[in-house]
């Protein structure tokens, strides 16, 4: 039972970061029909901004804050040079373009910084918080994990409901033509979409690399368990992406426990495989599956 | 011809066959006469192609993208590095094993793991299959490391491949390869393999009675250990030996343990001429008659040895599309100085034996009735369904048949780098050959081709020019891929037809041209 819990304590904090990555996923997916599978390469690329940032200046979040910065800008350049013009043409070519991305991305970040793995340490103390006579595998960097996560959703959720760039964005996704009827201009909302997906998956990516390390390809198993999240979300709901990113990590983390964490690529294949075969509209979609 | 084909409905069936017949023979002839080296590039380029002619019916006339097949190759690789390895008469059958059989078996379970895929596949669309099939080109490192004991873990398998060295090997170039001490390495694992069982029982009883003993520490034994040895140490070979062990040794105790510390070194027992001479383990026939023997000493057991390391280098850098092949090259060219015929050429022509058999096939699936079928289904499938045609059995066919080739193409694979590992079917691979095949052109086997092609020709391309330039390593190793990854953009946006697209569509439009300015 104490195994059980310390399983769970340990895979909070990566469950958020999945969420964050989900969020990221499915802020795309709202503003473009796309799912972006470049989400992580960006993320990949930005968090090797704020190594280098806080390799030179010292501060760790002087590096997020760049990297945030630089996530809005990767964000709005891949949209206009390759999601705009390509999503005249049909889905297929969408996908292959996002593939083109995430490769040339991972290339660029080897030929930049190297190829080998990098250490990102954590900005504060990453070893587990001691209660009741005995270590809590919970530590103040997963604390400080957790709050930026939660800062950032709740920051999201009141642009989304109480502003009015939030509102003009959820009508572009809701319907793009009637936005555009009603004055939106819903180039530029999708435009925003994608920009603050870039921003969250920067955030995720220097939040992630200190639990483990930073290379090009590292953030490749991120990719598939957001996407799992996002997809048994419902790849639509902000909310569900939020929620079933958390579980994901939660789920990984009991497994990885259990078993071994090799095995966690197979338990995020098996929730993806019996979530489409079973709900592939998702958990918390507000449209029916179309048929077909 | 096309008149031809549809008066006579049996003449598509030969017009294919000869296609595929006249390539092979080209390739083949190409084979002979071009440098080793040259035969890994052939070898390593029809094994893309063996597996893009998949994703041309997958991708371009299904039309569902897919990620999942370098996973199949995996597949198909392990079952014949498997296959090969443990099985020596086909069950059931009785007969001898051999290479086909091992490549039938990887086909069966290409198209066993293919229907499962496609099974799920079929009920997702666009982004879902693309996603599922990422997951699943991801999970199979897992999969490798869940079953150590069977797959061999991130290590990987090392596999023997049936080259037949009797045929081409000649006699002074393992002659050769014998004297040259330096470059052979007998001591090492593909030779231990080939050697008698005797050799290996004398390796394990040495190493379990003498070796660990000697390399533990003395200060670990007590009186009663020291004492309890001497039934080891009344071997007669080693008592009568007065140089390392004399009787002071054995009644003073500090003499003994002296003796164990500093007197017997472990180079003493192993330049003993009894073990080396014993004719159990290393005879004279075993270099000079026994076939395998030599093509191992030649350039197999290099060849392995480099795979395996790069292989298992390659696992912990990730995925990187370029990678297998760059490695190889260091193999092949080893390989390749040692034997006269080198194994390369061996395998290419059996590279290209597959990739023709392939393509025949392909080519009668794609120019018949079940092309259509697939076509039909992605260029509508409500349409399709109303002429009685299944959506979803079409999407599962064309996963099955993709997915045979798949495997195929990963077993030939397996016998390019006599290795199969995690560090071999990365990402990195089923991005390739994303990559190879919208370059190419996804409507077309051509496409494939030269998807191959440029797969193979773009990283020794980027190795000439950084050659030049003097390029960092870390640029020219990654290069290739940045290559990729912007072409592949521009492609989508520009070409979606790929490089056979962008070629028929010039041509459409320069023959548009001359009829419009010929015809008033």
């Amino acid at each position: 039972m104490i195994d059980f819990i310390d399983y769970l304590l340990g895979g909070i904090s990566s469950g958020a970061i999945i969420a964050l990555m989900a969020l990221a996923l499915v802020l795309v997916w709202r503003s473009t029909r796309v799912v972006n599978f470049a989400q992580l390469g960006q993320a990949m690329f930005t968090t090797y901004i704020a190594l280098t940032v806080r390799e030179l200046t010292g501060s760790w979040f002087l590096g997020l804050i760049i990297a945030m910065a630089a996530g809005l800008v990767v964000g709005v350049i891949v949209h206009f040079l390759v999601i705009r013009p390509v999503k005249r043409l049909d889905t297929s070519g969408a996908i292959i373009a996002t593939f083109g991305v995430l490769i040339a991305l991972e290339a660029l970040a080897a030929m930049v910084w190297g190829g080998d793995p990098e250490a990102f340490p954590p900005p504060i103390n990453n070893s587990g918080y001691e209660a009741f006579g005995r270590i809590w595998p919970f530590s103040p960097y997963d604390l400080l994990v957790l709050a930026s996560v939660v800062f950032l959703v709740l920051a999201l959720s009141v642009v989304f409901t109480r502003t009015n760039v939030g509102l003009a964005m959820r009508a572009s996704a809701f319907n793009p033509e009637v936005a555009r009827l009603s004055g939106v201009r819903v180039n530029r909302m999708l435009a925003l979409g994608w920009a603050i997906a870039g921003l969250v998956g920067a955030v995720a990516g220097v939040l992630v690399a200190p639990l483990s390390t930073l290379s090009p390809t590292s953030f490749d198993i991120f990719l598939v368990f957001a996407f799992t999240a996002a997809v048994i979300g419902g790849l639509d709901s902000l909310v569900g992406a939020v929620a079933f990113g958390i579980g994901t990590g939660l789920v990984i983390a009991l497994v990885s426990g259990y078993s071994d964490s090799s095995n966690a690529p197979l338990v995020a294949l098996v929730l993806l495989v019996l979530n489409l075969l079973f709900k592939p509209e998702g958990v918390f979609s507000h449209h029916k599956a179309r048929a077909v | 011809m096309e008149a031809l084909v549809q008066r006579f409905p049996g003449a598509r069936l030969g017009v294919n066959a000869v296609t595929a017949l006249v390539i092979w023979g080209l390739l083949t002839w190409v084979n002979q006469v071009i440098e080793p080296l040259m035969s890994y590039y052939l070898a390593t380029a029809a094994m893309y192609a063996t597996a893009m002619f998949g994703m041309t019916i997958l991708l371009g006339l299904s039309g569902q993208v897919s990620l999942g097949n370098g996973a199949l190759m995996a597949v198909g690789g392990y079952i014949f590095a498997l296959t090969s390895m443990n099985w020596q008469t086909v069950p059931i059958l009785g007969t001898p094993w051999n290479a086909v059989w091992s490549m039938v078996f990887a086909g069966f379970g290409g198209v066993v793991f293919g229907a499962a895929i496609g099974g799920i596949a079929a009920r997702l669309r666009g982004p879902y299959l693309a996603g599922l099939t990422l997951g699943i080109a991801v999970g199979v490192p897992a999969i490798a490391n869940r079953f150590p004991e069977l797959l061999g873990g991130e290590n990987g398998l090392m596999l023997q491949v049936p080259y037949p060295a009797g045929g081409y090997t000649s006699g002074d170039t393992s002659d050769e390869a014998v004297d040259d001490g330096g470059e052979v390495p007998l001591d090492e694992e593909p030779v231990y393999e080939e050697l008698p069982d005797d050799f290996g029982d004398f390796d394990e009883e040495f190493t379990d009675e003498f070796g660990d003993e000697l390399d533990s520490d003395p200060g670990d034994l007590s009186d009663e250990d020291l004492l309890t040895e001497d039934d080891l140490l009344s071997e007669d070979d080693f008592l009568s030996d007065d140089d390392f062990l004399t009787d002071e040794d054995f009644t003073t105790e500090d003499g003994f343990e002296a003796g164990i510390d500093e007197e017997i070194p472990e180079e003493d027992l192993l330049s003993e001429d009894d073990f080396l001479s014993d004719d159990d383990f290393l005879t004279d026939e075993d270099f000079t008659t026994e076939d395998g023997f030599e093509a191992d000493i030649d350039s197999d057991a290099g060849a392995d040895l480099d795979a395996g390391l790069d292989g298992g280098s390659e696992a912990s850098e990730g995925a990187d599309i370029t990678d297998p092949a760059a490695d190889l090259d260091l193999a092949g060219v080893d390989a390749g100085v040692d034997a006269g015929f080198a194994i390369e050429q061996w395998q290419a022509s059996m590279a290209i034996a597959v990739a023709c058999v392939v393509g025949f096939i392909a080519l009668n699936l794609v120019r018949g009735r079940q092309g259509r079928v697939w076509q039909a289904v992605r260029d509508d499938p409500i349409a399709a369904a109303v002429s009685g045609i299944s959506p979803a059995g079409s999407k599962i066919s064309a996963f099955v048949v993709s997915s045979l080739f798949a495997a195929l193409a990963g077993a030939v694979f397996a016998q390019i780098l006599t290795y199969v590992g995690p560090g071999a079917f990365t990402l990195g691979l089923s991005l390739s050959l994303l990559v190879g095949i919208v370059l190419g052109g996804r409507n077309s086997f051509i496409g494939a081709i030269i998807g191959a092609v440029i797969l193979v020709w773009l990283p020794e391309f980027v190795l000439d020019v950084s050659a030049d330039r003097g390029w960092q390593n870390q640029i020219t190793n990654n290069a290739p891929n940045f290559i990729y990854g912007l072409l592949v953009v521009l492609v989508v946006l520009a070409a979606p037809g790929g490089i056979v697209g962008g070629i028929q569509s010039l041509a459409g439009r320069l023959r548009g041209q001359a009829k419009s300015s010929s015809s008033p």
